[in-house]
Formats: C-alpha cells, structure tokens, sequence
C-alpha cells in the first residue's frame, strides 16, 4: 500500500492520475445487457448432453433410527443410473471441513448413516436421466425409521440428556464462556440504574431466488473432477473437494457462472454437494448434476438466525452507558456450516458498536450455540447481527425507562468524528467511521422532530404511529483467509483488458465496480474492460465474495494492480511516442503526451502490439507483454457505519403495520457506484422487512417443519416495500479508493429499527415487546394484552 | 423411454396419451415454430429451458408463487412452471429471450430495468421483465399502487424492488409519451369470448 | 419438484370429458386453470392417474343472460371476471373479487370452475357464489344437474361432486337497481389467500335495507353465509347501524381454523369488522346507485 493511496478524497484517483471519471458514477452495470436479455448463465444453464440428474431421499422425521433403507427398487426403476446410500458414499476417512475454519465439532457426514438427525436430512441420492424419473424413482426408496425423542427447543436442548449427535457429551456446539471481568460488577452495583431484557429473535432464511446446485464431472482417466457450482467462489470448493477426494487440488476446477443470489447460504459447499461429487466420481464420465428445488432449500438448505441476546446494561441518571454484559444464545441445528456456527465470538467483539462506553472492561459477552434436531445454521447476511439487534432495541427500552427520547438517548453515547481514533471496550480500533454524523443527517433526512408532533396529533386521534432509529458499524473482515483479494490485469495483444479476479460476485455488480476503477486507473476505455471470475483455473485464489469485503478488498487490488499496469502501458507509450512515461496521459484507451494533447498518439491497440508483437522495438530494458498479477492485503477489520430511521403505523384494528418512511445514511467511505450502494442497502433492508414481519420458519414441537412452501413461507412483495430514502455521509477509509465495505448492513440495522418503531407507536399502550415475527395476529395480541381484553 | 406412436398435438386430441409417453408438442416460440417431444407431466418451463434451450426462462419455486418462470401465452403473462407443455400446443409463447426487437437493442421495458438498476443477480429479472411488458401493455397509466400491485406476483431477493418500480414506472411514462393517444386503463373492458374490445 | 405421471386427456366436449371422468372415476382430476391444482402435483400432495384438460371443451366457455341469472362458463378466466363489461354489469361482486384473486399471472389461468371446484375456504368465489345462492351447472353420465350455492361446499376441499361430475358453468342471480357490493379481506400480503373476508350484496330503497346477502371466507371449513345476521338486518334502516356490533353477531357463531398464518381469534376479531366494513361499503353503492 503506497502512501497517495491513503484516504483518497472521492473524485480523486489514488495514483495522482487526476480526476476519476467512472469511480463515483451512477454508472448502469455492465452485467445487465445478458441478464436482462435471458442470455444469463446459471448453474441449471449448464446442459451439456449425457448430463444425469439427481435427487436426494430424505429424512421426514427428526430424529430416529433407520431401520429399513432398500433401494433395489429404485435403481430398478426406468432410467435409473446409480441409487447411492452411506454404504456406498460415506467413509470415516472423508475430511468435512473449511479452509476458512479448519475442523469443528460437529460429527460430519455426507449421508445419513444409520440415524437421521433433522427433518431434511439426506439419506439416499438418485441418480437418472432426468429429474423427473430420478423422483419417480426416489419415491421407490424404501426407508423407515424408528422416531427417538427430537430436541427442537433451544432452552430444553441444554438441559435434556437426549443428544443430537450421540457421538458428543452434551449439546453445545460452542461456548464463549462468561467471564469475570474485573470491576465489572462494581460498575453495575454504582449505576444509576440497571435495565435487563431478553431480546428473542426467531428463524429466518436466506432464501436466495436461485436455489443451490452443481454440476459434477469425473473425467476416471486424467482423474480430473470439474465442477460448476452456484456458490460465492470457486477455491473453498475446490480445496475441499480435493481433499474430500483425496486428489491434488489442482486436479479439480471449479467454476461459477452467474448466481442467483446467495447471501451466505451458498458460501460453503454442503452435504448434497458432496453428494453429488462421490456420485460423480461412482458413475464417471457423464456429468451429474443437482438443482435443489424450493422445498428442500426451505426445509434443508440452511437455516438462520434463530437466537436471544439476553442484555443488561448499567447507566447513569443521563442514560449514559456505563457497562454492559450480554449473552448470546443460537439454535444451530443439527449440522450448522462452517464450523459450529457460533456467531457469538464475532458479536461480542462488535457489540459496543457506535456508542462510546465506559473503557475496557467495561462490555462483557457470553454465549453459547446449541445443537438441535433441526435443519443446521448457515452463514446468513452479517450473521452476527444479533449484538446490534440486541443492542439497538436496549437503547430504546432503557430511553422509555429513563423518560429520554431515542434519539437524545444516542446523541448522549455515539462516537463522532472528534473521537477518533477511537478504541472499544473490546479493543477495535475505529479510525474513519462517523456514527453522530449519520445519526444527524438520519434523524434530519426524516424530519424527526415533525414526526414527534405529527405522532402526538395521531396519539389524539387514537391512531398509533412510532418511530425508530437503529444505529451500528459494519465490520469487514480481512483476516486469515478473507484477508487478500488478486488480481491479474493483462492487456491483450489486441488492446482489450482483461481482469481476473479473485472474486464470486452473485449480484455486487463487480463486473462494473471494478471496471470502473480499472477504466480510471488505466485510463482505458470501459467498454474495452472485461472481469472474469470464478474460475479456478484462470482466477487468482481469494475466499470468495461476502463479508461485505468488495469495495474494499477487491477495490483495493484492483486500483493496485491498475496502477502497476498503467505503469508498465505508459512505459511502453513512452518509448513509442519517446517521451518519459510520466508525461503520458491515458484516456480513452489513447496515449497522448502531457500538453500535447492534439500531438502524436498511440492507442493501446498499438502499445500491446509493440508489447506482444513488435518487441525488438522495447529496448532491452523495458519488460515485453503487459500483464500484472497483485494481491492486496487489508487491514485484519475494517468498519463502515449507517443509521437507520423508519416510521410506522400500526392498524390498531387489525395489527398490520405499515411502513411510512425509510430513512438510511450510510457511510461507506467513497463510493465507486451509489446506485450500486443504495441497491446493496435496499436488498438488506428488504430481508429485514420480510424477517421482522413476514418471514418465519417454524417447526412444530416433533421437529418437523411447518413452513415448507412460499404458500407458508412467507417473502415481501413490492407491495409490502416502500421506496427507500438515502443520505450519504463519507470518510474516506485508509484502503486504496477510501471504500469500505456496506452489503450486509441493511440486513444487521434494519431489524431493530423497525422493531423499535412498533414499540414507540404501541408506547402509549405500555406493551413489552421482545419478540419478532410481528405478524398481524400477535401484534393484535400484544395491544389486547395491554388492553386487557385478552 | 417407453416407446409409442408419437402424436401430433398442434390441435387437441381427444384420446388420452398414456402415463410416460412422449408427443411432439408444436408451438409459436418467439416468433418461430418450434417442436419438443415430451411427456404430459414436462412442464412448459422445463420444456422451454431444456427441449427447445431458452434458458432464458428461470425456475425459482415450481408451484407459481416467485413469478421467475413468467412467459407470456398468447400475449397473457403466466407461470410456465403451472402449464404443460402439451397445453401450450399451437400458442405463440413469448420468452424473455424474445422480447428485445433485435440482438443489438433492448426493449423499452428492459431499458429501463438497466437504467434503474432494476437487477442485482438476475434470476429474477426475466420473470419481472415479461411481467411487467404484459402489465404495461393492459394497464399503460398505472397509478403507484397498481405498479405496486402489478409487480406483486414476482418475488426478488436482492433489490428490495426499489429500482424495479422505478424502472416500471420510467417505462409506463415513456409507453405514455410514445402513445398519447392511447386511454386504455385495466377498466377498457373485454367482451365475454376474452377478446379485447375497443 | 416434478409432478408423478399421469394419463393425460384433453376431451374436446363435455360429454367427452364427462365420459372420461365416468371411466376413471376418483382417478382422475380435472385441469382447468391449473393454478392450484399444478402446485400439488408438483408436491406430490396429489397423484391422479389420469388428468382430464378442459381447457378446450368449447361449451365450457363464455356467458349468457338467461331469466334474471348470468349463467357463466366454467373454464371462465378471473382476468376476464375482473375485465368483462357484461360480467361486471351483472354481478359485480366477480368483478370486486376477482382482483384479490392471487397475481394477474394466477389470473390469466386461473377459472371460475376451478375456484370452486377446488373449493378453498379462504378463496374469494366461493363466499361470492353462497352470498348470491349461484347455482352450479353440472354435467354427468345421467345428464346435467344444477346444485345450490349452498349444498356445494361440504368440508375443506370438498364439493358434492361425484367423481364422474363436471362443472359447466355457474348461474349468478343478478340484482337489481337499487343494489350495492362490497368484498372485504385482510391477507399477509398483497396476493395471499385471505386471513378472513367478507362479501356482501345489499339493496336498498326509501332508506331501508330490503335485501342483504353476507358471506365469508376463511371464517370455516366452507364459505360461510350469514343468514341469520341477513334475517336481522333486513328491513332496517340503512342509517345508524351499529358495525361493531353487526360485525360480532356475524361472527358469533363461527369457529375459524388456526393455522401458521394466524390464529382462530385473530380471524373471529377481524372477521367482525369485514363484516361491518363490507356492509357499510355496499350500502354506500346502494343508496347511491
């Protein structure tokens, strides 16, 4: 990381190379001409002839013994290729863990072998000609199962001695034990007061519009495995399918076309994926594919977010936070992915958030996540968001208690510009995040103070209308494995630019971001600019995209490696145009020289035919070919902030809320697209509108589910989302381009807000509201409870 | 694959076709003829994704709630995933791939879902595009509650539809502007045979 | 999720599909708009050995006047009962209804036949045929027959068809002058299968209620009628009403399901103020039509 390229100032570019042209724009994305023509290509896009397909037989109960598993009809039945059980796929040998979190606790395995442990879980794999006679065929499986008592409950599933995996001592997948820090309790004993909740939020999903699915091909004679997968990056599953396999990573090529979306469901591959790789090498040759239907990736596909932060915090009369302990429970299921799916340990390190506390020692965090007879946990858009889910909803409760506003309560904590560098309680050092200022522009951008004259008329009228805030910082992480993100840039001998990245885009438009950055950098046309991704033989190693590490991380590579071939371009255009290359200007893909600009000119056409082609004409100092690889690595975190402002009204009649205005002032340092910002932040939200009042998977007491279709499980419309309003707040970060990273946080932010703004409307009604799930019906129980009249 | 006599159904037959035998289904598919042999069960998405390779079309669900399989029959907008193939025989389908007036153009509504930035991953989008070319076309000056509405049976993940209604709405102005003459609003009336009348 | 085989027919009469139907009995299933019936074949949940298309039985089509009713056919679209002049102006409840009916995508497949052959609680059509007392049209190997709105609906997805039965079309009575409409619902969302809904008919004259038909959905196993609460309000005026409590005595004797959706309580309190909802709405349009 060179010095110029430290907290650039929007419009400038990092390598001095004058004013930025593409980066800020709300340029139109680059990707959309092939998907808005249907020209897209997915995973079931994939058709080559002899492709098999395959479908899995699954457990309907629980927990159990399988007593019976005969697939001789199965494999009978027309078209039918291969009908695989654990006999023939699993093997103790097999190694089930992520370069990103190494092995866990969980007893992993492909199938279920002997025992099944989840409604959902796979059992036997079909393998026919075509989806349609592999489930016919699959209902030929013969599979019973002798039920055991399930453990579905968290709370029940750490006192019970029934045991998910019997293989364990107890149910606890992890713990973040609690702590004794000194003189907390001390800080708690002289507060001014002490406030405790327990904050519950239930099972969400990812629920991505494309399903999960792959493509496997085992070519027996070259020993080669190659994979087409719906995922987040090509290199995790290629690292373990060549372990799984036991063959030289180099012998598995993994590629992602286009994807569906994901948000952290597709990151890691899972048991079907595996599945279908042993099936693929069992069969050889003919690829095998899988496309996971809409049933399984509800019921099976990796669930989310079922967890209680239980909050105490200790104030002072001003409602200034003194101290704070918390701690975390999660209903990880019965496999959760990767590791043992403990969000805790990332929380407790966020927590403190935007507020300043007390010093260190001042925040303590515990927790535990629990295993249960339910479909497992998976990464799920900022999947620590409890801390702030918590938190926020805290700010609010201890603000009603103390008879402060929400508003004057944070203004009285939040960390502003003035206090940085600033340290948490849990030692992040915060050096360019602005929590008072988003707070500011939030409560302006939604006319705050009107809002609280408007809602004391409706108060009047008996009509229940609220507001609420929610203010957080975003991490990003560029630690261990997530720490890098390469690119190599090559100018092609016909003067087109090809960058390869390290990067899984499934809609972060990074096929525009970084061209935009390359274009500027370069000063190359941006039509001339092509990103590839995802493919294991063609683009460098990275973990993938997620962790709302793009802008950031691959924007830093990218504006790394442009400069380093705009470096190696003007050489060459130097000594073609003889003039020094610091005195070549680039734009459009024409060099010029400086004050010259109506003077000679080679295009890059030309440079990359001398560089390539013509290269007696370099000279023996200058380097032929124009190609560059980089890795950038970031700093270990990195944060981005918003506050998040909505207005509601809830039908006192019928429950239903309806939402007013939603308010967001991000800052996420420079922004290379706003439009793809604001697009970002929007998704987020949404899924935080669908989880707070919409969404809900819900298993009955014997573990099975209840919400297996979209007919129960229950995703907004657009005419459940109103139209988002932003403001946008910029300190530049200290990462080549000042961007800081922002995909996860409309999901992490957006919960307690609206959570906050239907306590504030039922206020008056003094209703205790820790739940989530708000539908109509249990927000009509709330106000009957408080009315009494239930 | 069992193997029978393999009927026409370009009209309707009124004999039965056997569990697991194949016809050969003709219909209009973007302007061309196309033919696909399938059994009665392959539904018209799979059918169109994989017998005549318009991948164009999405599967997100498969029991008519996400809108990702929307293609229009005979100029409605319908859930490809709900119809069989054989009952599409001699419709004229059109399929996301068959909206643009030329490979180098795009149609107005799809111009205005790039504009707007009406897409993230783009399973969705084929789906929202063909639903909303039907939707301008019965309903040309939507109020925002009818775009709202009109929208409501596709489902995306990624956009939070912000700049779906914007595009939706940049289209209806621009289909307004381009035809000033046109009153039709979804009260224009039918007659009771299904034909639109004036 | 692809469907188990099946036999498929596409009869071009009725008495071709009704023969079928005679054939296979309760093997067979009717496709009409597919809309519900394709999901379940998706799931499973349903496997017929044979499935009857009448989507091209020509006589299944179109919609005639005939001494006060509109007779409408079967395989009837809801996008044409939202757009049809002649349908709207007969019965315009079909046409208040039809707009709550799922998407335009459901729409443009979806028939009047099938809604209420299919014969879900919580759709709109059926609550719309018992409030007006339809009658259905059907066709079987002993000839055709019409059944009353109110002997159709027996349970949860069941009608008093015989399997070997057929439903042609449906006679709507239509009202006169004087009349009013109203279809009230409250859904998770836009699009959804009503928690609860009511629908009502009212004529009025000189101030007073001379008829009033009330009818609800997702209020039981079958679309509910409110003869009794109709009994009470006829004769009254159509000032001074008291909603609330109209809306309970609706409601009273009702036992709705509790399902993941909401709760039995929830659709009895909300039941209670679609009633007056409706109610007041269609009064407004009779008094002033």
């Amino acid at each position: 990381m060179t010095a110029e390229s430290t907290t650039s100032l929007p419009g400038q570019l990092a390598g001095g190379a004058g004013a930025a042209r593409w980066i800020g724009q709300r340029m139109p994305r680059r990707e959309d001409p092939r998907l808005i023509t249907g020209r897209g290509r997915y995973v079931d896009d994939y058709q080559e002839p002899g492709t098999l397909h395959a479908t899995f037989v699954r457990s309907s109960v629980a927990r159990g013994r399988i007593t019976a598993l005969d697939t001789s009809a199965a494999l009978a039945a027309p078209g039918v290729v291969a009908v695989l059980t654990a006999a023939e796929v699993n093997s103790p040998d097999h190694q089930l863990w992520y370069n990103m979190t190494g092995p866990g606790r969980t007893p992993g395995r492909v199938l279920a072998d002997g025992d099944v442990r989840y409604v959902g879980e796979p059992v036997a794999l079909v393998v026919a000609e075509n989806r349609y006679l592999a489930e016919d065929a699959a209902e030929l499986v013969e599979l019973e199962i002798d039920p055991l008592p399930p453990v579905i409950d968290m709370q029940e599933a750490v006192r019970t001695s029934e045991r998910v995996h019997h293989e364990l001592d107890s149910n606890i997948a992890a713990a973040l034990p609690k702590m004794e820090i000194p003189g907390l309790a001390e800080r708690f004993a002289g507060a001014a007061h002490v406030v405790t909740e327990t904050f519950r939020q239930h099972r969400y999903l990812c629920v991505p519009m494309e399903t999960r699915g792959i493509v496997a091909q085992w070519d027996p004679w070259t020993e080669q495995l190659d994979l087409v997968l719906s995922g987040q990056g090509v290199h995790e599953p290629r690292f373990f399918y060549a372990r799984l396999l036991g063959i030289p990573e180099d012998s598995v090529r993994a590629r992602m076309g286009d994807v569906g979306g994901s948000f952290g469901q597709k990151m890691f591959p899972m048991r079907e994926e595996h599945a279908i790789v042993l099936a693929a090498r069992a069969v050889g040759d003919r690829p095998v594919k899988w496309i996971e239907d809409r049933v399984e990736n509800l019921v099976s596909g990796g669930h989310a977010r079922e967890e209680t932060l239980t909050v105490e915090v200790a104030v002072d009369g001003e409602g200034v936070l003194l101290a704070a302990r918390a701690h975390h429970l999660e209903n990880v299921g019965a496999y959760p992915v990767p590791g043992n799916g403990q969000n805790g340990a990332t929380s407790a390190v966020i927590f403190p958030g935007p507020y300043r506390w007390d010093g260190p020692g001042s925040v303590a965090y515990s927790g535990e996540a629990i295993y249960t007879n339910t479909c497992g946990h998976c990464a799920y858009r900022g999947p620590w968001m409890m801390e702030t889910v918590g938190r926020e909803q805290m700010m609010d409760v201890v603000a009603r208690q103390l008879g402060i506003d929400p508003l004057e309560i944070r203004r009285r904590n939040v960390i502003s510009r003035d206090h940085l560098p600033f340290t948490t309680p849990t030692t992040l050092v915060y050096e360019t995040v602005s929590p008072a200022e988003t707070l500011e522009q939030a409560a302006e951008l939604i006319g705050y103070e009107q809002f609280r004259r408007d809602q004391e008329a409706a108060r009047a009228e008996g009509r229940l209308l609220g507001i609420g805030l929610s203010l957080y910082v975003e991490p990003q992480f560029g630690f261990g494995i997530l720490g890098t993100e390469a690119a190599t840039i090559r100018v092609e001998p016909s003067g087109k630019v090809n960058a390869y990245m390290s990067t899984g885009s499934h809609g972060q438009s990074v096929e525009t971001t970084m061209a935009q950055i390359i274009a500027d950098e370069m000063g190359v046309a941006i039509s001339d600019i092509r990103i590839i991704q995802g493919d294991s033989q063609a683009t460098p190693y990275g973990a993938g995209t997620g962790g709302s590490r793009t802008g950031p991380i691959a924007g830093g590579v990218a504006h790394e490696a442009a400069q380093a071939i705009r470096e190696r371009v003007t050489a060459v255009a130097g000594r073609l145009l003889e003039a020094s290359p610091a005195d070549i200007e680039m734009t459009d893909s024409v060099a010029t020289v400086k004050g010259d600009p109506d003077g000679p000119r080679v295009t890059l056409a030309e440079i990359a035919a001398a560089a390539y082609l013509n290269t007696d004409a370099l000279g023996p100092d200058l380097e032929p070919g124009l190609e560059v690889s980089k890795r950038y690595k970031a700093p270990g975190l990195m944060f981005s902030n918003a506050c998040h402002a909505v207005t509601v009204e809830v039908d006192r009649v019928t429950g239903q809320v309806k939402i007013l205005r939603y308010v967001v002032s991000e800052d996420c340092g420079n922004m290379i697209n706003p439009m793809i910002v604001e697009g970002q932040i929007a998704g987020g939200i949404a899924q935080a509108i669908g989880g707070v009042f919409y969404e809900n998977m819900i298993y009955d007491a014997d573990g099975n589910p209840l919400t297996t279709t979209f007919l129960d499980y229950l995703l907004p419309t657009a005419a459940e989302i109103p139209d988002f309003e932003y403001g946008h707040v910029v300190t530049p970060s200290n990462t080549p381009g000042g961007y800081k990273g922002l995909g996860e946080g409309g999901a992490i932010a957006s919960p307690p807000a609206l959570l906050n703004a239907v306590r504030d409307a039922l206020a008056p009604l003094d209703i205790t509201l820790t739940e989530q799930a708000l539908s109509p019906d249990k927000i009509l129980t709330l106000i009957e409870s408080a009315n009494g009249s239930r | 694959m069992p193997e029978l006599p393999v009927q026409e159904l370009s009209g309707r037959p009124s004999g039965g076709l056997k569990a697991g035998a194949e016809v050969e289904v003709e219909l209009t598919v973007n302007g061309r003829s196309r033919r696909a042999r399938v059994e009665a069960r392959k539904t018209l998405a799979d059918t169109l994704r994989e017998d005549l390779h318009l991948t164009g079309t999405h599967i997100g669900c498969e029991h008519g709630v996400c809108g990702a399989c929307t293609v229009l029959v005979d100029g409605a907008a319908v859930r490809s995933c709900l119809m069989f193939a054989v009952q599409a025989a001699g419709t004229e389908v059109t399929t996301v791939e068959g909206l643009a007036p030329d490979a180098a153009s795009l149609s107005p509504v799809q111009r205005a879902f790039r504009e707007h930035h009406g897409l993230q991953c783009g399973f969705c989008t084929p789906g929202f595009v063909v639903s909303a070319t039907a939707f301008l076309a019965e309903n040309p000056r939507p109020t925002e509650e009818e775009i709202r509405a009109g929208l409501s049976g596709n489902l995306c993940r990624c956009t939070g539809y912000q700049g779906i209604v914007r595009a939706v709405r940049a289209a209806a102005g621009e289909l307004a502007a381009a035809s000033p003459d046109s009153n039709s609003h979804h009260g224009g009336g039918h007659d009771s045979n299904g034909k639109e009348s004036a | 999720m692809k469907p188990a085989p099946f036999a498929y027919h596409a009869p071009p009469t009725v008495a071709d599909a009704v023969s079928v139907l005679a054939e296979f009995g309760d093997e067979a299933k009717v496709l009409a708009g597919g809309q519900s019936l394709v999901p379940m074949l998706a799931l499973r949940l349903a496997r017929p050995a044979h499935l009857v298309d009448v989507n091209g039985v020509a006589e299944l089509a179109g919609v005639r006047r005939e001494n006060g009713h509109l007779i409408v056919g079967a395989t009837t679209r809801h996008a044409n009962l939202e757009r049809d002049r002649a349908i709207g102006e007969a019965v315009p409840l079909l046409r208040l209804a039809a707009p709550h009916i799922g998407h335009s995508q459901i729409r443009s497949r979806g028939t009047l036949g099938g809604s209420l052959a299919h014969a879900d609680a919580a759709a709109e059509l059926p609550a719309v045929a018992r409030a007006l007392g339809a009658g259905f049209v059907v066709a079987g190997p002993s000839g055709e027959r019409t059944i009353p709105a109110d002997g159709f609906f027996q349970m949860v997805f069941t009608t008093a068809l015989e399997p070997d039965e057929l439903v042609t079309g449906v006679r709507f009575p239509v009202w006169g002058p004087g009349s009013g409409f109203a279809v009230e619902e409250i859904a998770r969302r836009h699009g959804d299968f009503a928690l609860a809904g009511a629908v009502c008919a009212v004529q009025a004259s000189a101030g007073r209620i001379e008829r009033v038909a009330l009818a609800m959905f997702g209020m039981g196993s079958v679309p509910e009628r409110l003869y009794a609460l109709e009994k009470s309000l006829n004769g009254a005026a159509v000032d001074g009403l008291d909603l609330d409590d109209i809306g309970e005595q609706g409601v009273a004797a009702l036992n709705p399901p509790s399902d993941v959706h909401a709760t039995s309580h929830y659709r009895k309190k909300i039941g209670a103020v679609l009633v007056g909802r409706a109610l007041s709405t269609a009064i407004k349009e009779a008094v002033s039509a």
